[in-house]
């Protein structure tokens, strides 16, 4: 257990988060302090991967919804407006989360924690409150772009 | 010729920067959202080359690639794998799977033609080419009337497509001195902002120029026009015939 204690979590998240968002987005997010406040009313959405092997976990990404239309359209080169279905913010939701996990993922095998990702889920709702129980380690971390905020969320544990 | 690349990757949004990286080339893009299609369709078309994600439902790129190098008229084909892993282990399983080369997402469109133009040779796509495939999609003359009918849905492509020929065919018509235009909206079966911002900027040309220009749709057509402001006082007719008596 004292092993993944040891992981620097933050330093994992906030380099694959950046360096997406700047590859993927052309958007330079800073690390912030809390976060929550920023998304924490009103219409969300989540996108979450799991990843299990010697190490079991869930990174869930958390926008508001009208960030994750401002993702879409920077990814997919459009206006908001022209942003033709849900299906296209879910799906860029699900592919940037993918990004996150799987950069994250291959830091945990670097440092010998082997495992393997799940695909993404994408869930949007009102007022989400994201619990779960059971982890060894459970960190939150939140960037900033402009006045749009996201959290990332990363639970942690040792396979038994 | 143009070369067939194969995108091959359940996320739309990857595909659409795939496709998105080539579009200054002259290739011809297909799509497969899992190995299976991507199986499918290497098959029948037989592309130049392959980029393949490897995490996909129904099959995964692992196992269409393994497929791939089983079958004698295919396991020549070059393929790059699309990864979001980017650590050791997982690099050294793609390359023992014998691909050409791998990508870690994320990537920008202009890294993956890097990546690309090593395998093979991309040639700049030919602006009257692309001309001449793609404007009698939508334009027409008939009768000394110039028609544009749009399809049931404008995207944001087609309306790019559409306004990169705009100002060639106006051109035309001035200097075959045709003054008619009828916008073509019978088909349309989706009103959004891309239509709407095409239907004002195609007015505006034509004013510009002197062309007068008629709307025909259906009433559906008519009633969602009238429920935006900015197209809310645009006459529409609903026949050509009609159109062309109203001039």
């Amino acid at each position: 257990m004292s092993g993944i204690n040891d992981l620097d979590l933050k330093d994992f998240v906030t380099k694959t988060m950046t360096d997406v968002f700047d590859t993927m987005l052309s958007m330079k997010i800073e690390q912030i302090d809390g976060g929550a406040e920023g998304i924490d009313d009103g219409s969300q959405i989540v996108g979450s991967v799991g990843f299990a092997g010697k190490v079991m976990g869930n990174v869930n990404i958390l926008v508001t919804s009208d960030f994750a239309r401002l993702m879409t359209a920077e990814m997919l080169g459009m206006e908001t407006e022209e942003i033709e279905s849900e299906e296209e913010v879910f799906d860029v939701i699900g592919e940037l989360c993918n990004m996150v996990g799987g950069d994250i993922k291959s830091r945990l095998c670097d440092s010998g924690f082997t495992c393997e990702l799940s695909i993404p889920s994408v869930t949007r709702g009102n007022d989400l409150k994201i619990e779960s129980m059971g982890w060894d380690r459970y960190e939150c971390f939140g960037f900033k772009y402009q006045e749009n905020t996201a959290l990332v969320q990363v639970y942690i544990k040792t396979a038994e | 010729m143009a070369l067939k690349i194969l995108t091959v990757d359940d996320s739309k949004t990857i595909r659409m920067i795939v496709k998105k990286a080539f579009r200054p080339y002259d290739c011809e893009m297909l799509e497969g959202e899992n190995g299976i299609e991507g199986l499918a369709i290497s098959t029948k078309e037989k592309p130049d080359l392959i980029v393949l994600d490897i995490t996909m439902p129904v099959m995964s790129g692992t196992e269409m690639l393994e497929k791939l190098k089983s079958e004698p008229s295919l396991k020549d084909i070059p393929v790059i794998m699309l990864t979001a892993e980017s650590g050791k282990d997982n690099v050294m399983n793609i390359v023992k799977m014998g691909v050409t080369d791998y990508m870690v997402k994320p990537f920008k469109g202009e890294q993956l033609i890097e990546r690309v133009e090593k395998i093979v040779k991309l040639e700049p796509k030919k602006e009257k080419e692309v001309d001449e495939d793609t404007s009698k999609k939508y334009f027409s003359l008939d009768d000394g009337i110039q028609f544009l009918a749009f399809p049931a849905k404008i995207t944001r492509p087609i309306s790019v497509e559409i306004d990169g020929h705009l100002k060639k065919k106006i051109e035309e018509m001035k200097s075959s001195e045709v003054k008619k235009f009828i916008l073509d909206l019978r088909k349309v079966s989706e009103t959004n902002v891309s239509l709407i911002k095409l239907v004002l900027l195609i007015i505006q040309k034509c004013e510009k120029e002197a062309i007068s220009i008629r709307l025909v749709g259906s009433p559906d057509v008519g009633k969602e026009l009238k429920s935006f402001q900015e197209t809310s006082e645009i006459p529409i007719d609903f026949s050509i015939d009609e159109a062309k008596a109203n001039f």
